[in-house]
């Protein structure tokens, strides 16, 4: 869904999973480096859309025979590590990339097999249209999207889709992704399927391949757990890491049973009202609650119970506003805690010397607040706050 | 310092979500992390915390975990299974009920990375099995979306903590500044 996006990376489930805009960027500087002080051999320009299907005049057999030839190249591209993704995006290289011609043609012939790199949306991607770079030795790293007959991206998307995973440049290492239609491609409206490059001298069968991509997916997610757990970057080894990510998770539900026992201890004596200071920071009250003997200022009551009920309203939807704490938010709940320490409840609404007393706070910010509760206040909010 | 919440919630909010890590976990992440989230979770704990108190630490427990599940909005497998096992605790049945009817896919086959005869493969499905029990509600989850949940989940836990932290220190030292108070006035 970005055609004006100059990367050219399509990007499937937008909503699940966000591009990796980052290495795509890399990628593509790696492409640009690779193509740029490599010389072309521009045979075959390619056309306006920047195709390079056209440069697939070659018929399939030519251009398998080419890539046969010339073996030895890696395809550069390969470190793309699309297969994270659960949607392959193919990288698309801007137009300018493109001219090398399909030299190797096992490398195309793979290619053609295992990825499919929609050429830009143009139907031409369609057929299995082969775009090979062609580079005996200097190289284009960009290479040509072969489709595959069976695997072809679909795309809307932009001009040139350039798949470097055939630079012939360098013996870079060949980590290809191998295409495959894997469920989670195809709710993606663009990509169908997830195009994963088998990797040199790996087995290509569909099976393995399947297994493949699902393994770089799982390896993905393990990355992401590592980097989230702290000092687990360095540890090497799937059950190592997943013993850190357990230890880590069980130290996170001890604490919050730690917490949640103090909180319970410092419960009973808590002013709840001082508690409103801060749901009811928004709306700039400031609520003093004097137990014993005091005034009683339950301002917070209404205010708060006004902005939970909007909160409640706002940020749940209808299937959860049904849980948790609603029921137990009524007014008349929080009146017999409110009772239960002392205060004296009678009314929901405030009377008009409380409301009054309420709403001068308000007004006025914090000058006519008394001490305790800037204390109590900022105490909290500085929690909160963080 | 008392801000006014939106504007710094909002500041915050961009500053923390500053880091856009690609990758999966990007979303999840900055979405637990800003600091609006952190305020309406302990709005909701605070709400929670009011209506339970007289109750236990189990009690407070549940109401933050389920106070939790609620602000991930029921977009994550382990928040809906808290949720639903709160809601009527004693109803199993519905349990089963709503899992045929909220689980769009039937719950996959356990774990099978693959190659589990290897001794390592053994060990990591075994440790994604204990994963699977600590993570609420996904038991029997495929391995990459088990590792999705945990991270979620991960996320969400530290959110927790910090938020219970800090809400335990402000009261405790609320309640301090209470009772001294209390005590001078008397």
């Amino acid at each position: 869904m970005e055609p004006p996006r100059s990367s050219g990376v399509g990007i499937d489930n937008s909503g699940e999973y966000s591009p990796e805009i980052a290495e795509t960027l890399r990628f593509e500087e790696e492409i640009q480096s690779l193509i740029h002080p490599s010389s072309f051999d521009g045979s075959a320009a390619p056309t306006g859309g920047g195709s390079f299907t056209a440069l697939l005049g070659l018929p399939a057999n030519q251009a398998v025979e080419l890539l046969h030839d010339s073996g030895a190249r890696e395809p550069l591209a390969s470190r793309i590590r699309v297969g994270e993704h659960p949607v392959h995006r193919p990288f698309h290289l801007p137009l300018d990339c493109s001219s090398a011609f399909p030299s190797n043609a096992t490398l195309v012939d793979r290619a053609a097999r295992f990825s499919v790199f929609a050429a830009e949306g143009s139907p031409a991607s369609s057929s299995g249209r082969l775009k090979a770079e062609p580079q005996d030795s200097d190289s284009p790293p960009l290479d040509p999207i072969p489709t595959g007959p069976a695997k072809r991206k679909d795309t809307g998307r932009s001009k040139c889709d350039v798949r470097l995973s055939l630079s012939f440049k360098s013996q870079a290492k060949v980590t290809a992704k191998k295409s495959k239609n894997a469920e989670e491609n195809t709710d993606g409206d663009k990509l169908p399927y997830v195009h994963v490059r088998a990797r040199r001298g790996q087995a290509t069968d569909n099976h393995s391949l399947a297994e493949r991509a699902r393994r770089e997916k799982i390896n993905a997610r393990m990355k992401l757990l590592q980097e989230l757990v702290p000092g687990c970057s360095k540890i090497t080894g799937t059950a190592l890491v997943l013993d850190e990510i357990i230890n880590h998770v069980q130290t996170l539900q001890r604490q919050v049973e730690f917490l949640s026992m103090r909180l319970a201890a410092v419960n009973p004596r808590i002013d709840f009202s001082s508690l409103d200071s801060y749901l009811s920071a928004e709306c700039g009250p400031v609520t003093v609650r004097n137990g014993p003997g005091g005034v009683v200022v339950d301002p917070s009551l209404w205010p708060t119970d006004a902005t939970a009920e909007a909160t409640r309203r706002l940020l749940v939807p209808q299937f959860w506003h049904i849980d948790l704490v609603p029921p137990q938010l009524q007014p008349q709940q929080s009146l017999t805690t409110w009772e239960r320490d002392g205060a004296a409840h009678s009314q929901l609404l405030p009377n008009p010397t409380t409301s009054l007393f309420l709403y001068d706070p308000a007004n006025s910010g914090d000058t006519n607040v008394p001490h305790r509760t800037a204390k109590l206040k900022t105490a909290e909010d500085r929690a909160l706050n963080l | 310092m008392i801000v006014s919440p939106s504007s710094s919630s909002s500041s915050s909010a961009k500053t923390k979500k500053a880091m856009k890590k690609p990758g999966l976990g990007d979303q999840e992440e900055t979405k637990w992390r800003t600091a609006a989230q952190q305020r309406i979770y302990g709005r909701r704990l605070i709400d929670a915390l009011r209506a339970t108190a007289p109750s236990g630490p189990q009690a407070v427990k549940e109401a933050a975990d389920s106070a939790l599940a609620l602000t991930a909005r029921g977009q994550s497998r382990w928040s809906r299974a808290i949720l639903l096992s709160r809601r009527r605790p004693s109803c199993k049945f519905l349990l089963k009920a709503r899992r045929g009817r909220m689980q769009p896919k039937p719950p996959p086959p356990v774990l099978k990375l693959g190659a589990p005869a290897s001794p390592e493969g053994k060990k990591v499905s075994e440790r994604l099995r204990l994963l699977g029990r600590l993570v609420p509600g996904c038991r029997k989850l495929s391995a990459p979306s088990l590792l999705e949940e945990a991270a979620d989940y991960m996320v969400a836990l530290e959110m927790q903590v910090k938020t219970m932290r800090a809400l335990a220190d402000a009261l405790s030292g609320a309640s301090l500044n209470a009772a001294e108070h209390a005590v001078s006035d008397e």
